[in-house]
């Protein structure tokens, strides 16, 4: 498929691989001459920008040159810095050879000519830059001259050793792919040498026995360094011939297939199992070299091609230059001329300018453009698949998260034998992994049951102090016995405790230290604050002044937790000690404290505690506390002064329950009967009114009212 | 939070030669497979399993991708090679046959791709001669082609359809109409560009043309949506650049580039996970790597898996794009 074309007779040179865009540069022909015989020379630079899909190229830069051309080539020398976009060398008439600026050429600033020397004698008509070094670039003209070049010292070149004899011209000098001090350069003879630069000597010369190769193009093979290719310009040996230099005595195989002289050959760099050659029979054929099968051909022109050449960074694009005067561009992946068609249409129609040249407010049709049947010539893409359209890796997202990976494995140093896994790898891809395995293992501990361990894990590989707290706490509660844990876990531990509040009570240490006082509230949390250390005094004066500022309502709660007696009650309230806490309380004469905790304490420690008080607590108020509140109202009945009989009276009404209130009140009456005179023995009979006992009530009145009286009667009759 | 990559299967396709495309169905039940080898194979990956169902036959060259296609259609699957051919195949009653054979292309057809299946039955395929053809399914076993010639100079090297969802969608209310549509795919080609094609009264037309790429684009992968207002295509090129597109407007006209990674390698796939929110890159130094936008819209590459380990290899945090 013919991508683009200009009509020049000239010597072409594609931009070197990393450059972009990519550029094709021509300079005219020194050895032809059109019906002008005109000897103007001119280099050109063109954009071949594959976006446009006209055949056109757009000139981005050009100048006149002094001397035409026999070759041009286009290096990477001071590419990113002095010169961005590479440099031309142009091989001319009389051993010219001219450095240019390409960045000069395209912008048109600046003498162009970057260097420019006459050393060679005779045409230059063999180019190449060492691949591996930029600045270094090899040529050849006349009597067995090669030159190599330093171009940041272009004036003074050297030679890769004694010139070879006979003298002869040099067509082709090209440096090896793989080693960079290995060149090799071809004479029309058909013989072949190959220089080592360091030995700066020929280390083996190639030739043919049958003496008929007529050398005109030569190339080394791309990934293997000791293979090239050499083609015959000869009619009687229109072949292409591979060798190897590890059996130099003969040709490795012979490409054949061109009926006429081959004129030029081009390896292409991105698949060695493509080779370029172009023939005096018109044709341009690609090999396979290693198979020596033609996979691809352009059909029949009416011209030779003096020059093929693969375009480096686009590696399905070919340029070839005719001695008609055309440099044609071409895809060796096939298809069809109906673009070229289109092209034409479109061209007709933008020449017009606008849509509506002739002003009717309506824009014209497209053109149509009949189809040309003839022209619609199907190339058939090369037969075997190119390397670099077959993708060798892969990978694709599935449903649900799944990833599908394959590729080829490149075992290094193997370049010639890669290996293609056939797997295919199915992988799950998961994003929240920590979330998906923290909700995993929850999964697992609760279907299981073990959630203690599943806690202890966690408390293991807790990285925080709170959270490994968090799980104990939880791992706790999950436990037997959770309580007590809880408080061991706080740091409280009843044994413990129970064996300071021992202490503390046998040793009497609590008494010694004075009691906090009301008006000195905030000096328990001062002291925990401050605890022993040495510069008390400063800063508790400091922060004196501090919890001046505090109103007193704003203070929170400090729970102590020392060794004194507040501490050790706090502490044993924190166990739940109660016991412990109000014996702390009493011996520290703190009633109140002690009776309020024996309420929390339950019953059995408040009567306890409330039997102990009143046993502290002697005064006749204390007596009737004691008796309502431990509830012994047979004290009251049995102790009360007979005068307050009313009051105990009351007392019993009031407290007594009931299957006790009748014998109480039966025993206070008795106790009034015996002990008390006449009013008091009346009063008996309330007492015995009030527990119901008729029978007592009866026997005490009649005893009281020697006669016989009407409610007497009254009341045994009720 | 790093993702985990874990192989879970690993299906020995034994193709003979290099495996160019594998795709899962829309269960993720079977896998096809295709190689140069010319074949294209069909597996049952239930369960961790890898039970060949079909070795399909019929292509004179390479296969480079296969395509399933929505499962309401039935189980169709298509394959494009480099002997011109694309070939629809069809399970009838188990037994897997080829239905439909398309020739129309004169190079190498590169990419295949079905369209969202509110749309029907429509394939499109990208050909290295530079054209992209659409096929729809009429009934009655006819296909009808359209073709796009020369939508790539050179050639055509991946087509991805636009899911059928309106930008913005899952925002704006509910008109209670039927939404409106518009058929949309992306390609790439060996022009350097990411193109933008859209169906305009039956006609296919260019509708945007990307630039950004220095060298063939070997993949484009518009992005699946949730109806959200972004549209977003992720394209990789032989230039070792990964570009993510956004276009943000409803009319679809101003897309922007912006550079995930330059890779020291050609990159050859980049896939979106269903999501959407991860896109994998896969390149030529034979790493597969994760990618994912933070909130504040950087890319990062969030996972290396290393296919020989089967694994996750070292995760490179906080690989940020290299603008």
């Amino acid at each position: 498929m013919k991508l683009k074309e200009i009509e020049r007779t000239a010597v072409q040179a594609w931009s070197p691989a990393n450059n972009h865009p990519i550029y094709l540069a021509t300079g005219t022909s020194a050895q032809q001459l059109d019906a002008s015989f005109s000897t103007n020379a001119n280099l050109e630079i063109f954009e071949v920008d594959f976006r446009d899909p006209s055949l056109d190229m757009k000139q981005k830069g050009a100048l006149p040159a002094s001397n035409r051309f026999h070759k041009l080539m286009w290096g990477n020398f001071g590419n990113g810095s002095a010169e961005p976009s590479g440099v031309l060398v142009g091989g001319g008439d009389n051993g010219v050879l001219t450095m240019y600026s390409v960045q000069r050429i395209l912008t048109s600033k600046g003498d162009p000519v970057i260097g420019q020397t006459e050393k060679h004698s005779g045409p230059v008509r063999a180019l190449d830059f060492n691949p591996f070094q930029s600045n270094l670039l090899a040529s050849g003209a006349n009597d067995s001259e090669i030159f190599i070049w330093d171009l940041n010292n272009f004036s003074v070149p050297m030679t890769p050793g004694t010139k070879s004899q006979p003298h002869e011209d040099i067509s082709v000098v090209s440096w090896n792919r793989q080693v960079q001090h290995i060149l090799s350069s071809a004479h029309p003879s058909g013989k072949a040498v190959v220089w080592d630069l360091r030995k700066n000597e020929p280390i083996i010369k190639v030739s043919d026995h049958s003496n008929r190769m007529h050398c005109s193009g030569m190339a080394w093979h791309p990934e293997v360094a000791t293979q090239l290719v050499l083609s015959s310009e000869d009619d009687r040996l229109p072949v292409i011939q591979i060798w190897d230099l590890r059996f130099a005595t003969s040709p490795l195989s012979q490409l054949e297939g061109h009926t006429r002289g081959v004129l030029a050959v081009s390896w292409c760099q991105a698949d060695p199992e493509l080779l370029l050659s172009s023939a005096k029979d018109n044709r341009i054929l690609c090999w396979n070299p290693s198979m020596g099968e033609v996979v691809y051909e352009l059909p029949i022109r009416s011209q030779w091609c003096f020059d093929v050449q693969w375009c480096p960074r686009n590696p399905s694009v070919f340029s070839a230059a005719t001695f008609d005067g055309w440099i044609n561009v071409y895809s060796v992946m096939g298809g069809n001329l109906e673009a070229q068609q289109r092209t034409q249409a479109d061209k007709i129609s933008s020449s017009f300018n606008n849509l509506d040249p002739f002003g009717t407010g309506q824009s014209l049709p497209p053109l149509q453009v009949p189809e040309q049947v003839t022209q619609t010539t199907l190339i058939p893409p090369l037969k075997k698949p190119p390397k670099w359209i077959r993708r060798p890796v892969g990978v694709s997202f599935a449903f649900g998260g799944k990833l599908i990976t394959f590729g080829h494995t490149k075992a290094p140093g193997q370049q010639m034998q890669q290996t293609y896994p056939h797997q295919v790898f199915i992988s799950q891809v998961t994003t929240e992994t920590e979330f998906l395995l923290r909700s995993k293992e929850l999964q697992m501990a609760l279907q299981s049951g073990n959630l203690l361990d599943y806690c202890q894990g966690k408390i293991q590989t807790a990285k925080l102090p709170v959270d490994e707290n968090l799980w104990n706490f939880l791992k706790v509660n999950l436990e037997q016995d959770s309580r007590t844990k809880l408080l061991k876990l706080l740091g409280y531990s009843k044994e413990d405790l129970q064996k300071k509040i021992t202490s503390c009570l046998s040793n009497g240490i609590p008494d010694k230290q004075p009691l906090p006082e009301a008006g000195d509230k905030n000096a328990g949390p001062d002291q925990l604050l401050m605890n022993s250390s040495d510069d008390v005094a400063a800063v508790s004066s400091s922060s004196a002044f501090f919890d001046n500022l505090i109103p007193q309502n704003m203070s929170t709660l400090e729970i102590p937790v020392t060794e004194d007696t507040d501490g050790l009650i706090s502490q044993a309230l924190l166990l739940g000690n109660f016991e412990g806490a109000v014996e702390l309380c009493m011996r520290a004469e703190r009633f109140a404290d002690a009776i309020i905790l024996a309420i929390a304490g339950g019953d059995k420690l408040l009567k306890e505690t409330q039997k102990r008080y009143f046993a502290k607590q002697k005064t006749n108020l204390s007596v009737l506390l004691s008796s309502i509140v431990q509830q012994n109202w047979q004290d009251i009945v049995c102790m009360c002064d007979l005068q307050s009989w009313k009051e105990a009276l009351a007392i019993l009404l009031t407290y007594s329950k009931h299957e006790d209130y009748t014998q109480l009140c039966d025993m206070l009456g008795a106790r009034l009967e015996s002990e008390g005179d006449a009013a008091l023995s009346n009063d008996a009979c309330l007492c015995y009114i009030s527990s119901g006992n008729v029978e007592r009530l009866v026997e005490c009145w009649v005893k009281n009212h020697e006669t016989s009286s009407p409610l007497a009667l009254q009341v045994q009759a009720l | 939070l790093l993702p985990q990559v874990s192989v879970i299967n690993t299906v020995d396709t034994s193709h003979e030669d290099m495996i160019h495309d594998a795709q899962m169905d829309y269960y993720g039940t079977r896998l096809a497979t295709c190689s140069s080898d010319r074949s294209v194979k069909i597996f049952d990956v239930r369960n961790g399993g890898q039970i060949l169902i079909a070795d399909l036959r019929g292509h004179e060259g390479p296969v480079w991708q296969v395509a399933w296609a929505h499962p309401m259609y039935g189980n169709i699957l298509a394959s494009c090679s480099y002997d011109r051919k694309v070939i629809i195949w069809k399970e009838e009653n188990g037994t897997w046959e080829k239905t439909y054979e398309y020739t129309g292309h004169d190079s190498s057809v590169n990419s295949v791709c079905w369209a969202p299946h509110d749309y029907g039955l429509i394939l499109a395929c990208g050909s290295s001669d530079g054209a992209i053809s659409l096929l729809s399914y009429t009934g009655d076993g006819q296909w009808e082609v359209k073709k796009i010639s020369n939508a790539h100079t050179i050639g055509c090297n991946a087509v991805s359809w636009a899911p059928a969802v309106v930008p913005g969608s899952l925002i704006e209310q509910p008109s209670g109409q039927k939404p409106n549509y518009i058929k949309r795919f992306a390609s790439g080609g060996c022009d350097n560009l990411v193109k933008i094609w859209k169906e305009e009264e039956g006609q296919w037309k260019e509708e945007q043309k990307l630039e950004a790429h220095s060298d063939w684009v070997r993949d484009v992968a518009w992005a699946p949506s949730i109806g959200l207002p972004t549209s977003t295509i992720a394209s990789c090129s032989q230039d070792g650049r990964v570009f993510i597109w956004t276009c943000d407007d409803a009319s679809g006209n101003s897309w922007s580039p912006k550079l995930l990674h330059k890779f020291n390698d050609v990159v050859w796939h980049v896939s979106w996970s269903i999501t959407a929110n991860i896109l994998a890159v896969s390149g030529g130094d034979n790493k597969v790597t994760l990618w994912k936008e933070s909130v504040d819209g950087l890319w990062a590459c969030i996972s290396d898996v290393n296919k020989g380990q089967g694994g996750v290899s070292a995760v490179t945090e906080g690989q940020q794009n290299e603008q």
